[in-house]
């Protein structure tokens, strides 16, 4: 498995972000940028003096700003097998490294003749060191608050297994076919031991598709056992890349709020269609079912969506996405995740 | 010799065919110390208005979550059968039902189903007599979906969405929809209470459908009396009078 920044963590704990992420990369960009005005702000005579600060002062910060990403980029993945505090050193290192080198090889060319001088080596390389902290400072900060998103989906999973509503009827459905055919009695509750493991299991957070589709496959099985023909599905998965790896528990509760909200309360029922497909370096997941048009808000299961919705935007930032596209009829999901690899050790 | 006692007549209404199943194995095994029959099953609850109309059952065992008709809906219009039958209630998790059903001593049965459990329900179910439907209303905060009538032997359903106007008349209440009129026995305060969100009351003896009204006009019955308002409704050529009480939703809706 590979480690890409904070991706396969289990318990929370703290990691650098991960420099190849763009989201990572936007958001240090518009930090850094952002003290550098703030500094200019306090220092400035005139709106003039304040732009002028900002030219001068951005001809050397973003040479610097961008080595800086261009070698956390490439050392990203030295980085991530480092503890928390040997990489915060490394960062430091790097960064405080890098800006004095262009201070040095850059010369007279930031040394302005007039006003606003030259810094010293020291002052250089604290500087420098702070703005680290700071950015990684809340780099840390937001990943915690994100992260009891990732403690909870867990549980959150597991309780939508035991959900009584979902749980009982899948007894008495088991219950209601032992004597009349007790071998799909009995794969029936394989699939429900099978559930209930991957639901309380210490996996890491990313899983090979293929089994989270396996996953969800079983929990359909289930539900086609108690709807019987009123629910139809419809795997449109002849391009899924057999080797990608996406977060635990995230297809198969999309399925059941489908079932849940969307087939049940029909009376015919209706086909739920599911597309996996790689763009580029894009993994697209798609749900789609049809529901009732006159039918209650969809209330039940905001609580697994908004789970979902955090998860992907702490795993992967701006590189994720998750819609929602809520007709009169239909209701579809879509999520876009980065394709990552199995990598084979 | 004793008297025979003739078979219970046991009807099952399910969307799940493996609840079906289980109740049906379940029965079987009952009958061995308490006769009875199965008389049929229905997959949603318009099928079972249809079936139950032609053959007499004692007990019907309702599930309560089901699509396009829940179980308490349908035990409503069960209720205007010549001989309404005895609902014994199924769920497998329904907090406010089940609370509901506990306040009333309404008799369920939740999923998985025990043997002795519906044992002891169908024997009290002998004696018991049905719950009227104004209680069946407290046990869930939908509206029905649909009135129904007794009809000829056959329960007509009428969708809430196609009736126009609820007018009380001496005894009975007139429904009206474009095509048809109907006369059911209810309250109307009950009707106005349960159906909030579709009706509003123009009349101390009449609700419109909020969503029907095209208009609003001024009439003068005779050249001697004041003019009142009254409010036209779409595809009806009837003018209904507002009383001067309710006048205020002249202002309101139009």
């Amino acid at each position: 498995m590979p480690k890409v920044g904070s991706i396969n963590q289990n318990k929370i704990s703290d990691v650098l972000p991960n420099f190849r992420n763009l989201g990572v990369v936007l958001r240090i960009v518009v930090i850094v940028n952002g003290l550098a005005f703030f500094v200019a702000l306090t220092q400035a005579s005139s709106m003039q003096d304040l732009w002028q600060r900002m030219v001068y002062g951005s001809a050397f910060l973003q040479p610097v700003l961008l080595l800086c990403l261009l070698v956390l980029y490439a050392l990203n993945e030295i980085f991530a097998r480092l503890t928390y505090a040997q990489g915060m050193g490394g960062v430091f290192i790097t960064v405080a490294f890098l800006a004095w080198s262009i201070a040095r090889l850059g010369g007279d060319l930031f040394a302005s003749p007039t006003d606003y001088g030259t810094f010293h080596s020291w002052q250089l390389i604290a500087l420098s060191i702070s703005v680290a902290m700071l950015t990684l400072a809340y780099f840390r900060l937001r990943a915690h608050s994100l992260s009891p998103a990732l403690a909870d989906a867990r549980l959150q999973a597991l309780q939508a297994r035991i959900r009584p509503h979902f749980l009982f009827n899948s007894i008495n459905a088991v219950l209601g076919v032992v004597r009349s055919d007790p071998k799909r009695a009995e794969s029936a509750l394989e699939d429900m031991a099978d559930l209930f493991r991957m639901a309380m299991s210490e996996n890491s957070e990313l899983v090979i598709l293929k089994k989270e589709v396996e996953l969800t496959r079983q929990y359909l099985a289930l539900e086609q056992l108690r709807l019987g023909d009123r629910l139809k599905v419809n795997w449109q998965i002849q391009d899924m890349p057999q080797d990608a790896l996406i977060p635990h528990l995230i297809l198969q509760p999309l399925l059941e709020n489908a079932v849940y909200h969307g087939i049940e309360p029909m009376h015919e029922g209706g086909e739920v269609t599911i597309k996996i497909y790689r763009i580029g370096k894009e993994l697209n997941l798609d749900v789609y079912n049809p529901c009732q048009p006159d039918g209650r808000k969809h209330n039940g299961n905001k609580m697994a969506l908004s789970n979902i919705r955090e998860r992907l935007s702490l795993l992967f930032d701006v590189e994720g996405s998750y819609s929602v596209d809520a007709g009169e009829d239909y209701y579809r999901v879509h999520i876009t995740i980065p394709y990552i690899r199995e990598e084979l050790k | 010799m004793n008297v025979v006692e003739l078979p219970l007549a046991i009807f099952i209404v399910d969307d799940e065919p493996p609840a079906r199943n289980r109740l049906k194995d379940l029965l079987a095994d009952c009958a061995e110390q308490l006769p009875l029959t199965l008389v049929g099953e229905a997959g949603n609850g318009v099928e079972a208005l249809d079936k139950l109309s032609e053959v007499h059952a004692d007990v019907v065992l309702v599930d309560i979550r089901m699509p396009q008709m829940d179980g308490i809906e349908l035990a409503q219009h069960l209720n205007k059968l010549h001989k309404p039958p005895v609902i014994v209630f199924t769920t497998a998790y329904d907090s406010y039902a089940v609370n509901a059903f506990e306040q009333r001593a309404i008799d369920y049965l939740l999923k998985p189903i025990r043997l002795g459990r519906l044992f002891e329900a169908l024997t009290r179910a002998r004696t018991a007599v049905p719950v009227r439907s104004e209680v069946l209303q407290e046990l869930t905060p939908e509206p029905r979906k649909n009135l129904s009538i007794h009809e000829r032997g056959k329960i007509v359903l009428v969708p809430i969405e196609q009736v126009l106007y609820l007018r009380a008349e001496l005894k009975y209440i007139t429904v009206r929809t474009v095509e048809n009129e109907y006369l059911i026995e209810e309250s109307l305060i009950a009707l106005e209470k349960e159906f909030a969100a579709r009706f509003v009351r123009i009349h101390r003896n009449c609700l419109v459908a909020k969503e029907e009204i095209e208009g609003f006009e001024k009439v003068a019955e005779s050249e001697i009396s004041e003019a009142h308002w009254a409010v036209r409704l779409k595809g009806l050529a009837e003018l209904l009078p507002i009383s001067r009480r309710q006048q205020s939703i002249v202002r309101e809706f139009s």
